[in-house]
């Protein structure tokens, strides 16, 4: 067995079932993303990451198996408990996922209008403040439509660091970049961990960031988390896709 | 069949979060204003050529029998309590309701309604009850400005084109439309801006991805939303007018 | 305003250039009768479904006119006349823009979008040809058929409501259905359906086909093909009814 489990996990999925269809997504995943650290899900693409990804936030629920955040079962929870731990949760969106009709700031204050009781100068104040976190203090009353790929990747991650949440989720957050920007990203994420100290998870198909951010590191193929643990361990892993990733190919058959 | 369980529950979920929160106003005046604003304009020019069509119509259909002095009785029967009403419905649906469904389809297929569930806002709160209650506060006064349009545009065609007495005209269509029938007119209109945001917001909720899935979305939401308001007519007609 | 003219004066060259391909070879044959078969199969239901409740409602309205004058037995001329020339043709072709001509921009919209008419007029073949000609002729060729159909379920739909839900005589209604409508009624309402029909397959085309910035484009080119094609052909509609059945008072 190739997967190691953390001792204090602040997400725990159980034997996590799920198909649409004919396909299945993921096949009995178990897995516990460690507190306070940076967890990373490798995968090629269509291995069902983001499929994951949507079930720790109760988008998806799983055919069969649980998921846990802390002592919430996201699959039997109601709506008002659902809620109350995505208020917990910041998702960086694959293509941003910026309201079209609002402008780059009003994107980023858009959490704390709804969340927090405050006036509209404070709750600018927050935005631009995490507007500059991200290093895009200029862009605040910009159309989205006029923020490039990259620039939109960020704001969306400032808004989904606004209400100060427990865990962070990054969506192929180097996905459609150019190397130089997925470089800056990788920096960015980088320093936002050591800034803000929360859970991250990231997942990506770029084993460059993957072990750049990485604390902890897992591989998911064919719908089963084939290896899984610290960075020094999964580096060490001799299962095959996870060689085939590292050094970028991709076994026969597959 | 099951498009129409979803449709069911799809509406239940739109009901329970309209009531669980109260709702966001600011989104509601917004909603309510952008629907009537937009939608008025072609109301007008609609409503005003059926309304002369309708004259042009009855005049046709009683002339032989001696009874073209009925046009007013014609126009408040036809026009007021059937045509004004669908017609509404049929041209909100082909505009609010299309603008609906592509809005909140491109809304899916961004991830927009994703990022609100992270967020912990109920998409349903947040998109469909403003949308519902705008269409809801604005299509009753849409309503009265057709049957005003195309009254007043059916008078004039029967006393200019036609040559009609126009005191017979407004004597006839008055004694017809009794003010309840008004308030009957009002509340089918009530019922097919339910239906046209409902199965507009449904489409667009439930939309494939891509440009082609935001335009089958559209493509969907007005037919259904037209088709059923046209059937359920005659269903509220015999109940309220029958 | 100038923008406005302008967006008119691009319409024109659009219809004048697509108007101009229907009259000259090559045609699209097949292209063009799948775009025929499918407008007709996608709008039947709708349209029956729409003009049968109305030909019901107009037999319930028309009912309480004629009982006023004692003279129920005209019902059925009042409803094949209002049937023929204007419920049909207006609210058939209605359908038919809510869902073939949505349909045909939001085709031409994905396409414009997907680099798909690009890549047509890369291949060096003439886009307005392939992919626009077969579907303003479809429109042009289903929409009297299609009205042709409403008519039909408009007639029984008054025919159900007097006869089964009013109780008036069955007899009645089938002698009395030709009292007042002539060949000349039948003709018209399909004329409008032919005119009706190019306006909504120039319209819906045209917005597809110049479709803008994205999914978000292909939704607004939708949302525009059935407005103004519905807005543009009720008002030629008053006239196409003043010229076709002169109805000029006598005074």
């Amino acid at each position: 067995m190739t997967t190691s489990t953390p001792d204090d996990p602040i997400i725990r999925l159980v034997d996590v079932h799920k198909r649409f269809g004919d396909l299945v997504v993921l096949d009995g995943v178990s897995m516990g993303i460690p507190r306070g650290l940076t967890t990373v899900l490798l995968g090629p693409s269509g291995t069902g990451k983001s499929v994951l990804i949507k079930h720790i936030v109760g988008l998806l629920e799983p055919d069969a198996g649980e998921v846990w955040v802390d002592d919430v079962e996201m699959g039997r929870a109601s709506m008002k408990q659902r809620y109350a731990v995505r208020r917990r949760f910041g998702m960086m969106f694959q293509q941003g996922a910026l309201f079209d009709n609002l402008t780059a700031g009003e994107n980023v204050e858009f959490p704390l209008r709804y969340h927090r009781r405050m006036g509209a100068a404070e709750r600018r104040r927050i935005a631009a403040e995490k507007l500059a976190l991200v290093e895009l203090p200029e862009v605040y009353d910009r159309p989205t439509s006029a923020l490039s790929g990259g620039q939109r990747k960020r704001v969306s991650l400032a808004r989904a660091i606004v209400l100060e949440p427990d865990v962070v989720l990054f969506d192929e957050p180097n996905s459609g970049l150019d190397p130089m920007t997925s470089g800056t990203v990788d920096a960015l994420i980088q320093r936002m961990k050591e800034q803000l100290g929360v859970t991250f998870v990231v997942i990506t198909h770029d084993i460059v960031q993957a072990v750049t951010v990485a604390d902890w590191i897992g591989m998911l193929s064919g719908g089963h988390l084939v290896a899984y643990g610290p960075t020094e361990t999964f580096l060490q892993s001799d299962h095959p896709t996870v060689r085939a990733f590292l050094s970028r190919k991709l076994p026969e058959g597959t | 069949m099951t498009t129409l369980l979803a449709f069911v529950r799809f509406c239940g979920i739109v009901a329970r979060a309209s009531l669980s929160n109260p709702p966001p106003v600011r989104r509601i005046v917004e909603e309510a204003h952008g629907i009537g604003v937009r939608s008025l304009p072609i109301l007008l020019v609609v409503s005003a050529f059926v309304g002369t069509n309708l004259a042009v119509q009855g005049y046709n259909a009683f002339a032989p029998l001696g009874g073209e002095r009925l046009i007013g009785m014609f126009v408040a029967l036809a026009g007021v309590r059937e045509l004004a009403p669908v017609m509404v419905a049929a041209m909100v649906a082909a505009k609010a309701g299309t603008e609906m469904a592509s809005q909140i389809a491109v809304m899916r297929i961004g991830e927009q309604i994703d990022a609100l569930e992270v967020m912990a806002l109920s998409p349903h709160w947040f998109l469909v009850t403003p949308r519902l209650v705008g269409i809801l506060l604005v299509i009753p006064a849409l309503t009265m400005i057709s049957i005003f349009t195309l009254v007043l545009c059916s008078y004039g065609v029967a006393v200019y084109q036609l040559g009609l007495d126009g005191n017979d005209f407004i004597q006839l269509a008055a004694a017809t439309t009794r003010p309840v029938d008004l308030l009957s007119c009002a509340a089918k209109s009530l019922v097919f801006g339910a239906i046209i945001c409902l199965v507009s917001c449904f489409y667009g909720f439930h939309t494939r991805p891509g440009p082609a899935g935001v335009g089958q979305a559209t493509n969907a939401a007005v037919v259904v939303s037209a088709v059923s308001c046209a059937a359920l007519n005659y269903v509220l007609s015999e109940v309220l007018f029958g | 305003m100038i923008e406005g003219l302008a967006g008119l004066g691009r319409f024109a060259l659009f219809g004048a250039g697509v108007a101009w391909r229907i009259v000259t070879p090559w045609w699209e044959v097949g292209e063009t009768s799948r775009h025929v078969w499918q407008l007709v199969a996608r709008c039947f239901l709708p349209v029956v479904a729409v003009v049968f409740p109305f030909g019901m409602v107009m037999a319930l309205q028309g009912l309480g006119i004629f009982a006023v004058f004692g003279a129920q037995r005209m019902l059925s001329s009042l409803v094949s006349v209002a049937v023929f020339r204007e419920l049909s043709p207006v609210l058939a072709c209605t359908l038919v823009a809510a869902q073939g001509g949505s349909a045909f921009a939001a085709e031409l919209g994905a396409m414009r979008i997907q680099e798909e008419l690009d890549a047509t007029e890369i291949m060096a073949i003439d886009s307005l040809r392939a992919h626009v000609v077969p579907r303003v002729v479809a429109a042009l060729l289903a929409s009297p058929v299609l009205v042709l159909v409403g008519s039909i379920s408009g007639i029984a739909g008054g025919f159900v409501t007097a006869v089964y839900v009013k109780g008036e005589p069955e007899g009645v209604y089938w002698a009395n259905l030709w009292a007042l409508t002539s060949p000349v009624d039948v003709a018209g309402g399909l004329v409008k359906a032919f005119v009706f029909g190019g306006i909504i397959g120039l319209v819906a085309c045209y917005q597809g086909y110049f479709a803008t910035g994205g999914a978000a484009g292909v939704g607004r080119a939708v949302n525009n093909a059935v407005v103004i094609a519905v807005t543009v052909f009720v008002v030629v509609n008053y006239f196409l009814t003043t010229a076709l059945f002169g109805a000029i008072g006598v005074g």
